[in-house]
């Protein structure tokens, strides 16, 4: 019986398809199922179009200022939530003069009813103008669709192609309002094509090698990208543009002219490498940088594709030389631990075999908010069989999950983080991580050490009001003898 | 002459508002709103659904729901949970594109049948959101759809869109729309005024019950309704412990001091498991009076003294010395009750750690930015510690906050730039034109604080670069006094040599 229904989804058969138990015997298409809309009152943990779009992908840029077409909500949610850093490096070797510009503003249209009743056009364009005004070295403008401005049906992309050439910059209009599609993965999409339509192809390089590629879905979460990018110089390997930690607007003008695209996050970006694919010829690789392993043979497999094989090797070495000690420390503290894993989609792949091979833990759950069939057969080809695998889990699902798998650690987000808590269960977040960056060698090591951290918290021992103590004639003494003093007191 | 601003005037021991502008205007103050820009940068508030939420998370076994996209309840939930570092759960309609299309029935229906099935809440509040107010879904029609026969299910509608007001005002419309349901629920209907703490009050949709004759000679009894307006759950334990100690029945709209700050002892609560209970909320009729310590959020307070004959006293939110004083003062006054001796105590500790204190804070600049209540209360407060508030600043667009603010800068002689319905690019740019000392405001405005160079002391909402978000306490002569050694602190760490003081 490969799908299960849980006590708590009683009243929503509906869910049974969602969750798979892995059965060897299963073909391999069996997996729940996905990408699909969210029963309306079931707690999800998932998001919208927007949040997808700015919020994972264009976010990262640092150098476009980003105007949020809405009433005031959706910009203030949209500011300061995601933890991808920048450094003011620009490829020409110049600095962009305003630090993490991309963590630090957001703009947006204000909205009020008025604007709904009769368009907010107006209002748009008059904020691209400011935002061009307030930050003129910002290299590009990027405006988002949301609900109310997709509802009202305001013609962004006429107001933008209009700007564009008043200012002489870049202005991008995206438009995934909230609600388009079941999850935030439609913004992935949009933000994919829009980027690749306008921008890919519109701009040249300052200079080419013949080792330049794409680091495609790599958006630099707490430094990952700062852990990655010495891999590749010492390799001999010219990170051309980043889609789109640490990017700058340009450097998605000129994706075209990689040699190679490198797919790091496969649900959010294969879109755009595919499109550079067809369109330019550039081929792509689909990469995996979580743990030791995968990342030694990804970056063997990089280095066969540029004839840079000796070079992968030491890399390879140096890092497994440094990280050894500390790898063998954890493994022994983290030996059988049970695991739980829940990420928006494809962490869902990337560490269950680090951590059952380099650490030695069982994963004995895994779950997403927004992958689609394809992270589902490689989630379903990475686990062990009985391992429970959940599309899009309710609060109570998540629950008992807890009860019935009894796992010692729940990997996920913040919205997850405190209900794991409540259940005595420790939680370490893998969206913008506790003390990151966690990717590549030295990431995982990070990794391990918050892990081991959160289930050897002393607290975990301290729960209990008090440890029972067994009554012996010589505390009952004990006690009659305090009570004699304080009476006599 | 709207009825809020009557108030006001009545309130503020005899300055008019002419005045007030008049005298603003002649010592050349700055008065900003939106008026100088179109754009928005870095928003100083947050949208309607989530002060709404934040007003149902404090009714034991209510469920909130928005009627929107997911991203809106998952937003939110985002922004609660880093906050109060509680689980904290928001069910949404999950509005698609086909469902945008043919109106968001089906999907509401859906919800509300998934909720009651699935976590058997004892109320579930539906907010709007931008997407539902613009197809123009009527959630009243739709939600009595639902419960068919079924009244005394309470469902409550409340109208939150984005595109109006702020968190403030959707604090304010829930705490209405669960008052005038409950009391009434088969008659009353939620009216659709837009902004509560704008307009006049006057609503003719509702039944005016004191003529009804059951109403007539009817006896209150000893309670006090009491609405604390968007504090932290430290604040409102403050207040009811107060109360307590004051020894006066209260009902607290609405009580988050243990939901959004609850202990870990093995259970899980997807439904608040404290809280004002709805048998609380229903008998505020009965009260003998309601105590509002939040002009920005008295809507409920009217509906009762209009309605009930539930008598309103609008006081000022408790932070500092003299706005205690009144709190108590009234709190004795309505309850009967003698001030004890340990409040006096208390009073007295303040007291004598603020003159302690006065060298070290007089005449020094300080940025106060937040909900509007929280910036008036601790502009006062730091007004009484001698220091000098010269950038007040507050995302909501509000008469009342501006004008208060106003009175203050009389009373004491200061010059102050004050904020409303700006955003941070403006508190920025005041902050660095007035040389400030010290800010005091949420994370939002963090950055401003290490660029510039200024020390910052978190509070309001939302805190989340730092722990302990619910226990920021600024209430009261005991919490107070807390504050006032963090702030003196501060001031000494950042502006005075390191173990000199106090010379011999």
């Amino acid at each position: 019986m490969p799908h299960d229904l849980f006590e708590v989804d009683k009243s929503i058969p509906e869910r049974k398809k969602h969750i798979y138990i892995k059965d060897n015997a299963d073909p391999a298409q069996e997996i729940p199922s996905c990408n699909t809309k969210t029963i309306p009152g079931c707690m999800t943990e998932r998001g919208c179009a927007f949040a997808g779009l700015k919020g994972v992908i264009t976010g990262a840029v640092k150098d476009a200022a980003h105007v949020v077409h809405s009433p005031v909500g959706c910009t203030a949610y949209g500011y300061g939530t995601k933890r991808y850093p920048t450094t003011s490096d620009m490829p020409d070797g110049g600095k962009f003069p305003l630090e993490n510009f991309n963590l630090k503003y957001i703009m947006g249209t204000d909205l009020k009813e008025s604007d709904v009743v009769f368009g907010g056009m107006k209002k748009l364009r008059q904020s691209i103008l400011e935002a061009a005004k307030e930050f003129p070295e910002a290299n590009a403008i990027y405006a988002y669709a949301t609900c109310t401005t997709g509802l009202i049906g305001d013609d962004m992309d006429g107001v933008v192609k209009e700007l564009s050439e008043e200012l002489g910059k870049d202005v991008v209009a995206f438009n995934a309002p909230g609600f388009s599609g079941p999850t935030q993965s439609k913004g992935h999409h949009v933000g994919n094509h829009t980027l690749f339509q306008h921008l890919v192809g519109t701009k040249e390089p300052p200079e080419t090698t013949p080792y330049d590629v794409n680091l495609i879905g790599e958006y630099n979460i707490d430094g990952d990208l700062w852990i990655l990018k010495p891999y590749f110089k010492e390799m001999g390997i010219n990170i051309l543009s980043t889609f789109t930690g640490d990017c700058c607007h340009d450097e998605i003008c000129w994706m075209h002219r990689a040699k190679l695209s490198l797919v790091r996050c496969q649900r959010s970006a294969t879109y755009i490498a595919d499109l550079i694919e067809k369109e330019y010829g550039v081929p792509y690789m689909k990469v995996d940088f979580f743990g030791p392993t995968y990342c030694a043979e990804n970056l063997r497999a990089i280095g066969k594709h540029f004839g840079l094989e000796d070079k992968a090797e030491e890399v390879i070495k140096d890092r497994m030389d440094k990280i050894k000690p500390d790898l063998e420390f954890y493994k022994e503290k983290l030996q059988g631990k049970k695991v739980w894993v829940f990420s928006g989609g494809p962490k869902n792949w990337h560490l269950p075999r680090p951590l059952e091979e380099c650490l030695g833990m069982e994963v004995v759950a895994v779950s997403t908010m927004f992958e689609h069939e394809d992270g589902y057969e490689k989630i379903k080809e990475r686990v062990k069989e009985d391992t429970v695998i959940v599309d899009d889990p309710n609060s109570l699902e998540m629950e008992e999950i807890v009860e019935k798998y009894q796992p010692d650690i729940m990997l996920s987000g913040v919205k997850e983080k405190y209900l794991a808590h409540k259940l005595q269960l420790p939680c370490v977040l893998i969206h913008s991580y506790e003390n990151g960056p966690y990717i590549g060698f030295e990431g995982f090591i990070n990794l391990a050490k918050d892990i081991y951290a959160a289930i050897y918290n002393p607290v975990w021992d301290m729960v209990e009001f008090q440890e029972e103590v067994e009554e012996t004639p010589e505390l009952n003494e004990e006690i009659n003898q305090s009570e004699n003093i304080k009476l006599k007191a | 002459m709207p009825k809020s601003e009557k108030n006001f005037q009545e309130g503020c021991g005899g300055f008019f508002i002419k005045d007030v502008e008049n005298s603003l205007s002649q010592k050349g103050m700055f008065l900003s709103s939106t008026d100088k820009k179109f754009a928005v940068i870095n928003p100083a508030r947050m949208c309607q659904p989530l002060g709404a939420v934040q007003a149902l998370l404090g009714v034991k076994g209510a469920m909130p729901l928005i009627h929107g996209s997911q991203g809106c309840s998952t937003y939110m939930r985002f922004q609660l949970c880093r906050h109060f570092r509680e689980p904290i759960n928001i069910s949404s309609t999950s509005m698609s594109e086909s469902t945008v299309v043919y109106g968001g029935e089906k999907n509401l229906i859906k919800a509300l049948d998934t909720i009651t099935r699935q976590y058997e809440p004892e109320l579930i509040g539906v907010t709007s959101s931008c997407l539902t107010e613009t197809i123009g879904d009527d959630m009243d029609l739709i939600i009595r759809n639902f419960l068919k026969d079924n009244n005394d299910f309470p469902v409550i509608p409340i109208s939150t869109p984005s595109y109006a007001g702020s968190h403030v005002e959707g604090y304010n419309h829930a705490l209405r729309a669960l008052v005038e349901k409950l009391v009434n629920p088969t008659s009353v209907h939620y009216s659709e005024e837009k902004s509560t703490f704008e307009s006049s009050y006057i609503d003719n949709k509702l039944n005016n019950l004191r003529r009804d004759p059951k109403y007539v000679n009817k006896n209150y009894n000893v309670k006090i309704n009491l609405i604390t307006g968007l504090i932290s759950p430290s604040d409102v334990f403050t207040i009811k412990d107060l109360l307590q100690e004051m020894e006066l029945e209260s009902i607290i709209l609405t009580d988050t001091s243990q939901s959004l700050h609850s202990p870990l002892n093995g259970e899980i609560n997807f439904l608040p498991s404290q809280g004002t209970t709805i048998a609380q909320i229903k008998d505020t009729i009965n009260s003998r009076g309601t105590i509002c310590l939040s002009r920005h959020a008295d809507s409920a307070g009217v509906f009762l003294e209009k309605n009930f004959g539930v008598k309103l006293i609008n006081i000022p939110l408790p932070v500092g010395l003299s706005a205690t004083d009144q709190f108590v003062e009234t709190l004795s006054a309505v309850g009967n009750k003698e001030i004890p001796e340990n409040i006096k105590l208390e009073r007295g500790q303040l007291l004598d750690a603020m003159v302690d204190a006065h060298a070290y804070n007089y005449k020094r600049r300080v940025a106060i930015y937040g909900e509007p209540d929280m910036v008036i209360g601790l502009t006062r407060f730091l007004s009484e510690l001698g220091m000098h508030p010269v950038v007040v600043c507050t995302g909501t667009q509000s008469n009342i906050f501006r004008d208060e603010i106003g009175v203050m800068a009389l009373e004491y002689g200061h010059d102050i730039h004050i904020i409303s319905g700006g955003d941070l690019y403006d508190l920025q740019q005041k902050i660095v034109e007035e040389d400030v000392e010290l800010l005091l405001g949420n994370s939002y405005s963090a950055r401003i604080a290490s660029e510039k160079n200024i020390p910052l002391i978190r509070v309001g909402f939302p805190v989340f670069d730092r722990i302990g978000a619910q226990r920021i306490n600024i209430t009261g002569y005991r919490a107070g006094l807390n504050f006032l050694d963090k702030v003196t602190n501060t001031i000494m760490e950042r502006y005075y040599d390191p173990g000199i003081q106090e010379k011999i």
